[in-house]
């Protein structure tokens, strides 16, 4: 949120601004998607010339999203990280040289309340005794280890620094996160080009889609990583 | 028959030791181990995957019903095998390289095991080359590759790609799967076959076989 606040504040446009439950992504791409497509149903042709999505696909979240009556704008990206690194070519370098990261930022750790709410609502969010008062001793210790199974693959935190840090308590805490699960800790330097592009209007083909209304975005399956289909 | 209806409800309740017990107390009766699977486990795994897309049961029901199966499958397997029993298929199964995620993936492998098929589980994180490698050295006819991820599910296009440059595509049918993969993707790609959910797999790799066989 703060990542974005800073952008818009520097927009020479006038930005009427919506933040929408962080967790969104974790409800799979269809929920996400027709959440989305209420919220910027509510855009009003004769106020907006643009609906602005902080989003990357995000396991097709934005696949499918119609424009209907305001012209649609979104990051090439796959993953929101990519927005807080500055380019999809920069998170893409990243991602492949560390499979199993965990990334966290500023304005993630501290929203990071809202996104647990939501993980519960998806039924993704279960402890052990949740699993053993359900399932029973074995089977509920047999359900747990295979539902973290994979978490215990990952084997590195990475914090963004965005450079609007007030002070290190995030950078702390992400800290002492990597530290409590014996996973690697890498600090690396955000960059806030692709918000401030965003909220600036700089919409270059290469790094950002526009879809006029009558079409919608859709999963392009390349290095584009989006594209606009007519509706229909 | 009464064993056999037991197995086949330790299977549905998901009650590995329970599932385990009566396929070891069916074997000291003299029940051949293929009865058990056709007339039990299979009927069983089916009737689970029945219940999953009727919304009954959940990821974890599945799980525990093809844990079940699985403990009842090891004391059979030797015996399958010594029998000269065939699998329904054999499959090559992995999450592609890049995605560490395995749930959905595991389901599947345990799925088709559940259902006749010889499952090789080359587990998460498999480079296309892997995959091509496995192929050329087992009798596998179905491939399947998992993503969680719309960044890693690509892999599954590079995968399929290096099936073709290896000559190895005619010879298996390759399935697609995952929280990003959609129908769409899987046609662009040139995959076989695309997965909903893990319960379709079984039904999706019988077809696919079956037309094999027959073409």
């Amino acid at each position: 949120m703060r990542e974005l606040a800073e952008a818009i504040a520097r927009s020479p446009h006038t930005i009427d601004v919506e933040f929408l439950s962080k967790g969104l992504h974790d409800l799979g791409g269809a929920h996400m998607r027709e959440a989305l497509q209420a919220r910027v149903d509510d855009a009003d042709p004769a106020r907006h010339d643009a609906v602005l999505l902080g989003y990357a696909l995000c396991g097709n979240g934005l696949h499918g999203l119609e424009a209907r009556r305001v012209p649609l704008v979104a990051p090439r990206a796959h993953d929101c990280i990519a927005l807080l690194m500055g380019s999809r070519q920069r998170y893409a370098a990243y991602f492949n040289a560390h499979a199993g990261v965990y990334f966290r930022s500023t304005g993630w750790l501290e929203r990071g309340r809202d996104i647990e709410q939501l993980t519960r609502a998806a039924g993704t969010d279960f402890t052990l005794a949740d699993l053993i008062a359900k399932y029973g001793d074995d089977n509920g210790r047999y359900l747990y280890d295979e539902f973290t199974r994979y978490q215990t693959q990952y084997q590195q935190l990475t914090f963004i620094e965005t450079g609007l840090e007030v002070d290190d308590r995030f950078e702390q805490q992400a800290r002492a996160e990597a530290t409590e699960k014996h996973w690697a800790f890498d600090k690396i330097c955000g960059d806030l080009t692709l918000f401030r592009r965003l909220v600036g209007g700089e919409w270059d083909p290469a790094d950002f889609l526009v879809v006029a209304p009558g079409g919608r975005i859709v999963a392009s399956y390349d290095d584009d990583i989006i594209k606009a289909e007519p509706l229909g | 028959m009464a064993d056999l209806q037991k197995l086949h409800d330790a299977i549905l309740n998901g009650d590995a030791k329970a599932s385990a017990a009566l396929a070891q107390e069916a074997l000291g009766h003299n029940v051949p181990p293929i009865e058990l699977v056709q007339h039990a486990m299979v009927p069983a795994m089916d009737e689970v995957g029945r219940r999953f897309e009727c919304q009954d049961y959940f990821v974890p029901e599945l799980l525990l019903s093809a844990r079940a199966m699985k403990a009842a499958l090891e004391l059979l397997r030797p015996l399958l095998a010594a029998s000269g029993a065939q699998p329904a298929g054999t499959v090559v199964i992995g999450t592609v390289q890049g995605d560490l995620h395995d749930i959905g993936k595991n389901l599947v492998a345990a799925l088709l095991e559940g259902g006749g098929f010889e499952v090789i589980d080359l587990g998460a994180d498999v480079a296309p080359e892997k995959f091509v490698e496995t192929v050329r050295g087992t009798r596998a006819n179905i491939v399947c590759l998992s993503a969680l991820l719309t960044v890693t599910m690509l892999s599954m296009r590079t995968t399929i790609e290096g099936l073709k440059a290896a000559g190895l595509r005619d010879r298996v049918k390759v399935l697609v799967g995952g929280a990003p993969v959609t129908r769409q993707f899987a046609e662009e790609i040139g995959a076989d076959g695309y997965g909903e959910n893990a319960s379709v797999a079984v039904s999706l790799a019988r077809t696919l076989t079956t037309a094999a066989t027959i073409g």
